[in-house]
């Protein structure tokens, strides 16, 4: 009896798992399948034309990249400061988890939420209408939790002799920061950015009001009314619009891409961060 | 700081020092002079607070949060304890080595040069020197000549300690704080530290604490012995290393001693044939 229940129980984990599994491999299969006869050098590198039904998504491409690389560029020196706040600097133990109570509150925020807000505070108010800084701030708020507590975990995974032989050196606190802690965790802040961006890559809400337009943009020359055109936002548009065979190639084409952006921005992550702690333990 | 003839001029004085952690108290009441180039061991039963006396010397107490120090401790008659005081600047003057050797994931050369490189004195061409001087003073620069610029946690861990001390020393502290600094190594690293502070005390300070009682009396001119009363760590005796060894005059110190002794002679001394192991 206490056997049988133990195979069943192993049996329906196992079953659990080929669903998980075998839902990914449909969605997967299903894109590939349809997207990549699609994907060509062509493809790629023509800007859009005949309202997505030929050409291209070259600029679709770069400013899904420019989002992203701004993201990037304003999330991690504010992680950094948290980071450091939270772990370093703060000796109050109620502060340093309203500090984090803060952040898992910012990662539950709806990104249409992030989208309203950034529409409401740049496009209106600051009237910058649609840019792409706009959209990297939005995009670099909506990941700075993920990139935060990467970091912390990596500073509190440090050993606590490292900070007591700086400082029995005589370093200052930043001395130490500098020379001590932030070298050892800087693979918490990439590995942390990685999937942050693979999440914020196929973000269409936060930007979609805020920082891109559907065609007619090319690389942005300023700030006010200089949109991208991105990944997202292109499927999204086309989506609804794909009744038109020529056009469901591209939609399909364009998931491709996306889908290989993010799994690439995954798969960077992982093998660096196992790396990364390797040399922690080893030099 | 009124010298008594016949007493060694004290370059650190302790009085009145307490320590609590929230509402228990580590140490209480604890009073220490500390005589200049002398090696000072600092011997007690676990838990009395050595180690908490020691690192409230160079302040380092400070960084583990929630202790709370009150009292005074001079150096060379001036107050460190208290707001006011530059406690990085101390550290440079008093440094540490730690019961593990902490070296950092860079080469040999980068970890002896860690502190000097930081305190902007010395000049960047001239931390070869450095370098060459504290591994020399720290007996470990033929080991490691050829090898400066490999990882450091290629060396052993005796080798490790010494490049720890070699750090240390490349700053020109003129104490070094040493908290148990053997008892992670094998016999022959212990007795090249142990040689190296019977060297260096003829030019510097030492404070050692150390559980094994043998080597306070072979590196130590002066010693103190911790009690724990009511669960709170007290200077129990403190005097000449030779005096206190062979006549202490508490009652405590002696039974520590003697219960010192008895561990030591059944973990080291001769087994009986027949004695059955415990």
């Amino acid at each position: 009896m206490r056997k049988a229940r133990n195979i069943a129980f192993q049996t329906l984990a196992a079953l659990c798992a080929a669903a998980s599994f075998g839902v990914l491999a449909l969605i997967l299969a299903a894109i590939l399948f349809r997207g990549l006869p699609a994907v060509s050098w062509r493809f790629l590198t023509e800007q859009i034309r005949l309202v997505g039904a030929d050409g291209g998504i070259f600029f679709n491409l770069v400013g899904t990249l420019i989002l992203m690389v701004t993201a990037l560029l304003v999330s991690s020196p504010l992680a950094i400061g948290i980071a450091l706040t939270h772990s370093i600097y703060l000796q109050s133990a109620i502060l340093r988890r309203r500090i984090l109570l803060l952040l898992y509150l910012l990662n539950g925020v709806p990104s249409l939420l992030f989208g309203i807000f950034g529409f409401i505070l740049f496009v209106k108010y600051l009237g910058w209408g649609k840019s792409w800084l706009s959209g990297g701030i939005l995009l670099g708020m909506m990941i700075l939790p993920t990139v935060t507590i990467a970091l912390v975990e990596r500073i509190a995974s440090l050993p606590r002799a490292y900070t007591e032989a700086a400082a029995g050196l005589g370093l200052t606190a930043a001395q130490t920061i500098w020379s001590v802690i932030l070298p050892q965790s800087l693979g918490g802040l990439v590995t942390g950015s990685l999937l942050g961006l693979a999440r914020a890559a196929g973000e269409t809400a936060p930007i979609m009001f805020t920082a891109t337009i559907f065609a007619g943009a090319h690389l942005p020359d300023g700030i006010k009314e200089s949109p991208v055109l991105s990944l997202p936002y292109h499927i999204f548009i086309l989506a609804q619009d794909s009744f038109d065979p020529s056009v469901g190639a591209k939609v399909w084409g364009t998931a491709v891409v996306l889908l290989a952006l993010v799994c690439g921005l995954s798969l960077i992550a992982l093998p660096l961060r196992l790396r990364i702690h390797e040399e922690a333990r080893n030099g | 700081m009124d010298s008594v003839p016949g007493k060694p001029q004290q370059i650190i004085e302790i009085s009145g020092l307490q320590v609590h952690a929230g509402p228990r108290q580590i140490l209480r009441n604890i009073k220490l002079g500390i005589p200049g180039h002398s090696a000072f061991a600092l011997v007690g039963p676990s838990g009395a607070g050595k180690s908490t006396l020691l690192r409230c010397i160079n302040r380092l107490v400070e960084l583990t949060p929630g202790l709370r120090v009150s009292g005074e401790v001079r150096l060379h008659g001036r107050l460190v304890t208290g707001p006011g005081v530059d406690v990085d600047e101390l550290r440079c003057r008093i440094g540490m080595l730690f019961q593990q050797p902490v070296v950092f994931p860079k080469s040999v050369f980068q970890n002896v040069v860690f502190g000097t490189r930081h305190h902007g004195r010395v000049h960047r061409r001239d931390w070869p020197e450095v370098a060459e001087r504290a591994l020399t003073e720290a007996s470990l620069w033929n080991e490691v000549k050829d090898r400066l610029h490999e990882p450091a946690l290629r060396l052993s861990v005796g080798q490790q300690q010494r490049l720890c001390l070699a750090r240390a020393m490349a700053v020109d502290p003129e104490v070094i704080l040493m908290d148990e600094p053997t008892s992670a190594l094998d016999p022959r690293s212990t007795e090249a530290i142990e040689e190296l502070i019977l060297r260096l005390k003829t030019h510097r300070t030492i404070v050692v604490v150390t559980h094994n009682l043998d080597q306070a009396r072979r590196v130590a001119d002066w010693v103190s012995c911790l009690c724990v009363r009511d669960g709170v760590g007290e200077v129990a005796e403190s005097g000449c290393c030779s005096d206190l060894f062979e006549k202490p005059q508490v009652g405590e110190v002696a039974a520590f001693f003697r219960s010192a002794s008895r561990y030591a002679a059944s973990v080291e001394g001769p087994v009986t044939p027949g004695a059955t192991l415990e």
